[in-house]
């Protein structure tokens, strides 16, 4: 417990800029959407194992709540998988290029590149929320 | 008049010597690596689950008769099986590395990847039952 203390502490103190950004939005982003695929795994598997409750999990999906929570995740899928990418190239590509100016310059372009991707989809969702569960847009 | 001291003389710094030594890889560096490769692979894997599922078709368009529709293709079958077995494993291996980080003794350690690996066999082992298993008529 002392070690997740130190470790939470040491999150929000630490001054690493975009390099300690990234870090931690790498690892909420990966654990919260591991979080959201345990329980996707376990509603979409209800098909077989118990196909009358998949309604009730699809309703609860339907939500404004949880529609908003579908944004956050395709921010986190989206982000996680650029930041991914990031780590993967210079890690197995260019190891040597893991100089601090370099990573920042990186980070920023990383952030950038997920919200160019993430904006429309988050438009296109929004609208079907605003569509299916406020009758906007003519839904 | 100015002359450089002839009292220190200049030494050019030494290139700094990087070692590389050969060494058999163990089970940690195979994850390292392995976290890596299944990265581009997830790519897209999961953006097209997700550009698929959450954007273009939407929560609200999906159903039993949706999923039985798209599981009567085996081609989507095989698609969410391969992301079932690297996306759930790729998540999992990070919450060991994340939990490896706040844990201090050798047997906590032991004790969360042996729980982390029976988690991750059985909640598999649902998803992969219904997948191949398929949809159930709703009562």
């Amino acid at each position: 417990m002392t070690t997740l203390k130190t470790a939470l502490t040491g999150y929000v103190g630490y001054r690493g800029r975009e390099g300690h950004w990234s870090f931690l939005l790498h690892r909420l982003t990966g654990l919260g959407t591991l979080l959201f695929l345990t329980i996707h795994i376990l509603d979409t598997a209800t098909v077989y194992f118990f196909p009358d409750l998949y309604s009730h999990a699809i309703a609860l999906y339907r939500t404004t709540l949880l529609g908003l929570g579908e944004i956050g995740l395709v921010f986190a899928v989206i982000f996680h998988g650029v930041n991914g990418l990031r780590i993967a190239l210079f890690d197995l590509v260019f190891p040597k290029s893991w100089d601090i100016p370099t990573h920042r310059v990186s980070a920023i372009w990383t952030l950038a590149i997920s919200l160019v991707l993430f904006i429309p989809a988050a438009v296109v969702m929004l609208r079907n929320i605003l569509i299916h569960n406020y009758g906007l847009f003519g839904g | 008049m100015t002359t450089a001291p002839s009292s220190t003389p200049v030494v050019s710094p030494a290139p700094a010597r990087v070692r590389e030594v050969e060494r058999r890889p163990n089970m940690e560096n195979i994850a390292w690596r392995w976290m890596r490769y299944s990265a581009l692979l997830l790519i897209p894997l999961a953006w097209g689950h997700v550009l698929l599922q959450d954007v273009l078709v939407g929560v609200h368009q999906i159903d039993l008769d949706y999923v039985a529709m798209r599981w009567a293709s085996l081609g989507w079958r095989v698609y969410d099986t391969l992301l079932l077995a690297f996306a759930f494993a790729h998540g999992m291996n990070g919450l060991r590395q994340v939990l490896d980080e706040y844990l201090r003794t050798p047997t906590a350690r032991r004790l969360m990847s042996w729980g982390l690996l029976v988690v991750w066999l059985v909640i598999s082992a649902i998803g992969a039952i219904a997948i191949i298993g398929g949809v159930r008529a709703a009562a």
